[in-house]
């Protein structure tokens, strides 16, 4: 593990406390590490994300941006560290896993709808499965999912017969079924078609205005200075600096920013 | 697509005419006309061959007197009725299952509830099952006892009544109770009419074509299942059971059925005491189950692995326990991806029961018609080709009919389809 008294991430940890208080956090990350094999994409990750805060990831591929979104819901499992969602602590323990996925929803860049369901039943399929609500409130609760992303007359039809936009959209909604206190987006728009980013980034900025406590990793640097509460910019498996965006993008303190800055904007 | 608006186009440019046409596509350079030539007239040789073998020379009597052999084999005749009984009660039961499948459909909203009668539908199935209907009309006319009429008729009778009435039954909604006793009656259906069959005449008095298609049928359903859990199996975390699994498949991949099959007759006997040993027909089902098993593990298995991988996350972050996952999302994507393969796999299991005559001694149809040769009436007289291509078509009538089935399986399933 990385010494964590190192200058650098300590005060990055100090901010996103000063920023919040340090007692209702959602999300705790402390010295997380995450190796693949001998790559480390994950060194030292501290992170706290308090309650209906809105937190956008930026950072250049492969800095490990989706890895440590990833190891919150444990679609990859850290190798050292502490992760805390909602006061419960990420073990091995396959009842935590499942009581943290139930609490995380997830958005992924390929959508990653079940294609031999409709999307009614994409969006009903956990509720009825895993919290046992019966065929018809999960109905409602899904056409009323559906209303609210817009587009409740495609509750009939398949994952394929809609748009990559609406595709999206869907997701959000399933994700959204389960009830979840975070939600969590890894590059939601990158695989879409320009005229249909906006569509679901509308979505999100709606979900945001509800209260809902999200991390985001995205490209899109309009969503990350009209929504953020807080800008994470990641480099190189390390959070590098944490700031509000006008912090982030006006003033950056870091060299690196400053430079995936200028490459970006 | 043939005639009304579109012939009025075509008209309009002019179709080429006949000769335009042959020389187009058959005699375009020197070559083509000389491939044309010799290809014709082999082809043609080979077709008049093939047509004075059936409507000329060809004896078929030997088929004829022998038919009921060649169906059922040494089916004792006091007995026969309970076949009749047993194949009007499948038809309605069949029946009864496609309207009750229907019925869900339309519930669930998958299908519209719109279920008249049209010229489409009518044509539909007219293209689905004449192919079944002709041969079967054959069997019957070859029969020339009014006993399969009568049974073909009211088998006919009992499967319409079942597809009329599945659908109002399939709509209802029922407590859990009445809905477990439906499906258990529904499953039961097949058993108890086995039962009433083998309790009048023993399992190995079975015989003829009756035979392999019940050895196919019940191959073919206990098959299934085992693959599926042997693929699972092969992709466990679990050392041990993955070990199992695939020294399961190896194991079984790598002996010829024939051999186990031989073996299974043979060297049961050195385990087993013969009164407890089954019966010949049993040992062959479950030989035939346990080698298809290994081979539908591994065509399941690249079903599993064209799953993306990206389901598996989804299913994860919306919280499905492990089971779930594979049972909700993975499987029936998997499955649904190689279904060819296992419609192929599945046709050739049916096939090889024929295998069991020669290896086992059963009296399947391939053992019948070879043996009727041997009768006195036509023995010397080299009428194997006659009954070899009867057996063979009727082999031809239901591989090919399953083939066709599960095409059209396919393509109703890749509604919505990324």
């Amino acid at each position: 593990m990385t010494d964590h008294t190192d200058p650098d991430t300590h005060s990055v940890y100090a901010d996103a406390t000063a920023m919040r208080g340090s007692g209702s956090a959602m999300i705790e990350l402390e010295h997380v590490d995450k190796f693949f094999g001998d790559f480390q994409a994950l060194a030292d990750i501290n992170l706290k994300v308090a309650s209906q805060e809105v937190v956008v990831v930026i950072g250049p591929s492969g800095s490990g941006k989706s890895t440590m979104i990833r190891c919150i819901n444990r679609l990859e499992e850290h190798d050292a560290g502490r992760i805390v969602v909602d006061g419960i602590e990420l073990s091995n323990d396959i009842r935590n896993i499942t009581e943290i996925r139930r609490e995380t929803g997830m958005v992924f860049q390929s959508f990653n709808l079940f294609p031999h369901l409709s999307v009614l039943d994409n969006i009903t399929l956990a509720p009825r499965k895993v919290r046992k609500l019966p065929k018809a409130t999960a109905d409602e609760l899904g056409m009323a999912l559906l209303e609210q992303v817009q587009i409740p007359e495609q509750a009939k039809k398949y994952p394929g017969q809609l748009s990559g936009g609406q595709q999206q959209r869907v997701a959000i909604a399933r994700a959204l079924a389960m009830k979840p206190k975070v939600m969590l987006f890894d590059e939601p728009t990158s695989a879409l078609d320009p005229e249909m980013i906006g569509e679901v980034l509308d979505t999100m900025k709606e979900l945001a205005r509800s209260g809902m406590t999200m991390i985001v990793v995205t490209h899109e640097m309009g969503f990350a200075r009209e929504v953020a509460d807080r800008v994470v910019f990641m480099s190189d498996g390390q959070i590098v600096e944490v700031g509000t965006p006008e912090h982030f993008f006006e003033n950056p303190r870091e060299d690196r920013t400053k430079l995936f800055l200028s490459q970006i904007l | 697509m043939r005639g009304g608006p579109l012939r009025q186009p075509s008209h309009a440019h002019g179709r080429p005419t006949a000769r335009v046409w042959l020389r187009r596509n058959l005699f375009r350079t020197p070559l083509d006309g000389v491939l044309t030539v010799v290809f014709g007239a082999i082809s043609i040789w080979l077709l008049y061959k093939t047509l004075s073998f059936i409507f000329v020379t060809g004896r078929w009597d030997i088929i004829r007197v022998n038919l009921r052999l060649l169906m059922i084999g040494r089916f004792p005749e006091v007995h026969v009725l309970r076949i009749a009984v047993t194949m009007v009660a499948l038809a309605g039961w069949v029946g009864l299952l496609a309207g009750f499948v229907r019925g869900r459909q339309v519930r669930s909203g998958k299908v519209p509830a719109d279920d008249r009668f049209t010229l489409g539908r009518a044509a539909d199935i007219a293209e689905r099952l004449w192919l079944p209907a002709v041969v079967i009309l054959l069997l019957l006319l070859l029969s020339g006892t009014p006993g399969p009429w009568i049974t073909a008729g009211l088998g006919v009778v009992a499967a319409v009544a079942g597809r009329l009435i599945g659908p109002a039954l399939g709509r209802q909604t029922f407590g859990t109770v009445a809905t477990a006793a439906l499906f258990t009656a529904l499953g039961a259906v097949p058993i108890v009419l086995y039962f009433y069959v083998v309790t009048a005449v023993g399992f190995d008095d079975w015989g003829g074509f009756m035979l392999n298609i019940f050895l196919a049928v019940c191959s073919i359903v206990l098959c299934f299942p085992l693959g599926v859990l042997l693929a699972l199996g092969r992709r466990s975390a679990l050392p041990l059971v993955r070990v199992v699994a695939t020294a399961y498949i190896e194991l079984v991949r790598g002996a010829p059925l024939f051999v186990l099959l031989l073996l299974a007759n043979v060297a049961l006997g050195f385990f087993v005491p013969d009164t407890l040993a089954p019966s010949t027909s049993t040992r062959a089902i479950v030989v035939f189950t346990l080698f298809t098993a290994a081979y539908m593990a591994e065509i399941i298995r690249g079903g599993l692995q064209s799953v993306p991988r990206g389901q598996f996350e989804a299913a994860k972050a919306v919280g499905l326990s492990p089971v779930r996952q594979t049972g909700y999302i993975v499987l029936p994507q998997a499955l649904r991806n190689v279904i060819p393969a296992q419609i192929g796999q599945l046709i050739s299991l049916f096939k090889d029961t024929t295998l069991a005559g020669i290896a086992m001694g059963l009296f399947e149809m391939l053992n019948v018609s070879q043996a009727i040769t041997a009768q006195e009436d036509f023995r010397g007289q080299g009428l194997i080709g006659e009954t070899l291509t009867f057996t063979a078509l009727l082999f031809w009538t239901v591989a090919y009919t399953m083939s066709r089935e599960s095409q059209r399986l396919e393509k109703r399933l890749g509604v919505g389809v990324r």
